[in-house]
């Protein structure tokens, strides 16, 4: 209980000094484009193949629980609401916590039991801003844009086997899927990724920052990192949902 | 007797951590322009005592004075402001890793100058001549050796050319060789720059050839503390059995002769 109030007050503290570093100093606009470039360059052939199968999976599992029902053109309204409102946002936040958010956690871990972040301090340069502002800049700029490019990649292969592997009319397919989803929902998507981003860079590289020393601590921090951040952003995917969709 | 006027005062320093008592009581003065060697076996308080001087760990108890202004109480705008006066070699050398040798030395010079890329390359081309690898600009990191490591990290230390240098354990995981590399360019770097040396190390070897002032840190306390030659007639017996390798040092709470 102590141990969780203490950090929980620790993770404040970084937050706060992170707010401060990035408000207070000029930003960093050449690394925040460098770390949007590597995190969405990286990310993006892994995201788009889950987006792919995620989507052709949707429709066989669709069309399996609507067709005994005589349901099967709702196929389009149920990969439209269950992809564009949840799955594509989240599932590109799981994915980027795992590849970007880990990466961060253990750069940052290494640099903290390598003396590099001491290093930073004694030369004033201030290790938050040069080493989480880029990131956070850089990660909310590219996560709304993966999440986009998510969804039209799980819609497409959704679509492309509602036609040529169940059979059915993808015209239909389209009517339905936007006959319940609006371009509003693409900006709510892209509200849940910012938020998403925000959530996984803070908490990767706070693990990071917090590394004890050695390689099980480097190990231990990546862990923590990944595995907090995906619950922060499943946690908060439900609260987004309840405020944008009510 | 210190002569020069302290850049730094180390004014009853006590800093612990959970139930672990690491600095107790410690006070002293840097002399200006002199080498001051800290000395003390491995878990005494000395990194400590360094990261406090730097203001990178507040003290529970007692001040420190860089150049007249208390570090322990500035704000952390006054403290970035301090550490401009000083330049550190960490024990690896804390070098960053994506960034080549050269890169590493010039990376200050980014932040607090106003030179452009080439200006900034001559500078830390300088830097490296002096510490004598004028041909490494352009070598990645990992193909430095632990020496060169250290010697990188020393450029660094003085590319923004600081009023003080800080070295935290500059002979460790070194050959003797190397280890004797690195004293001679300390001894004849002070020789040149004339700037503030202060060395932590726990090798005697070290100390004695590099340093004006020795101190001893012993579990926590300073435990002698004067010039090279005074340290060396000292009545403490946890010194002279540190100086002769005894390995039963005598437990911390046993009587100490106070500094004169």
């Amino acid at each position: 209980m102590i141990a969780g109030i203490t950090g929980l007050g620790r993770f404040g503290g970084f937050l706060a000094t992170l707010v401060v570093a990035s408000v207070t100093h000029r930003p960093p606009i050449r690394s925040t484009f460098e770390e949007a470039y590597r995190i969405g360059v990286r990310s993006l052939p892994i995201l788009l193949t889950i987006s792919v199968f995620v989507g052709t999976n949707l429709s066989v599992q669709g069309y399996n629980a609507f067709a005994p029902l005589g349901g099967q053109r709702l196929i389009g309204m149920f990969v439209a609401l269950a992809g564009v409102r949840e799955l594509a946002p989240i599932m590109v936040a799981a994915m980027v916590a795992a590849k970007a958010g880990t990466e961060m956690a253990s750069q940052i871990a290494v640099m903290r039991i390598r003396q590099q972040i001491d290093a930073l301090e004694v030369m004033s340069i201030n290790p938050h801003w040069y080493l989480v502002t880029p990131r956070l800049f850089g990660i909310v700029l590219v996560l709304p844009a993966l999440t986009v490019l998510s969804v039209f990649a799980l819609v497409t292969a959704s679509w492309l086997v509602a036609i040529f592997q169940l059979g059915l009319n993808g015209q239909q397919f389209i009517e339905y899927a936007s006959s319940t989803t609006r371009l509003v929902d693409l900006w709510y998507c892209m509200v849940k990724a910012f938020a998403f981003g925000i959530t996984i860079c803070v908490v990767s590289c706070y693990y990071g920052f917090q590394s004890s020393p050695g390689p099980s601590g480097v190990g231990s921090a990546t862990n923590a990192a990944v595995v907090s951040s995906a619950v922060a952003c499943a946690v908060s995917n439900y609260l987004l949902s309840r405020v944008l969709y009510g | 007797m210190v002569e020069s006027p302290p850049i730094i005062r180390i004014d009853h320093l006590s800093k612990r951590f959970g139930s672990l008592v690491v600095l107790d009581d410690v006070s002293f003065d840097i002399p200006t322009g002199r080498t001051t060697v800290l000395l003390g076996p491995s878990g005494t308080g000395k990194s400590v005592l360094l990261k406090n001087i730097v203001g990178l760990i507040q003290p529970d108890a007692g001040h420190i004075w860089v150049d007249g202004v208390d570090i322990t109480t500035a704000s952390e705008r006054k403290k970035a402001e301090l550490r401009k006066l000083f330049g550190m070699l960490f024990q690896d050398g804390a070098l960053f890793d994506n960034l080549t040798a050269g890169e590493n030395v010039a990376f200050p010079l980014k932040f607090h100058t106003r030179l452009g890329e080439r200006e900034r390359r001559q500078k830390a081309l300088e830097a490296l001549a002096m510490v004598e690898l004028p041909d490494v600009f352009d070598r990645p990191t990992s193909a430095l050796s632990g020496g060169q490591r250290k010697r990188v990290g020393l450029a660094r230390a003085i590319v923004l050319e600081p009023k003080v240098v800080l070295f935290d354990e500059p002979n460790s995981g070194l050959d003797p060789i190397t280890s004797d590399t690195i004293d001679e360019l300390i001894v004849h770097m002070k020789a040149k720059l004339g700037i503030t040396f202060l060395v932590i190390t726990h090798d005697i070897v070290q100390a004695l050839h590099i340093a004006d002032q020795i101190g001893m840190l012993y579990k926590g306390r300073l435990v002698e503390y004067g010039t090279t030659e005074a340290f060396l007639r000292t009545r403490q017996q946890i010194v002279r059995d540190f100086m002769q390798r005894n390995a039963t040092l005598p437990p911390p709470d046993g009587p100490l002769i106070p500094i004169p």
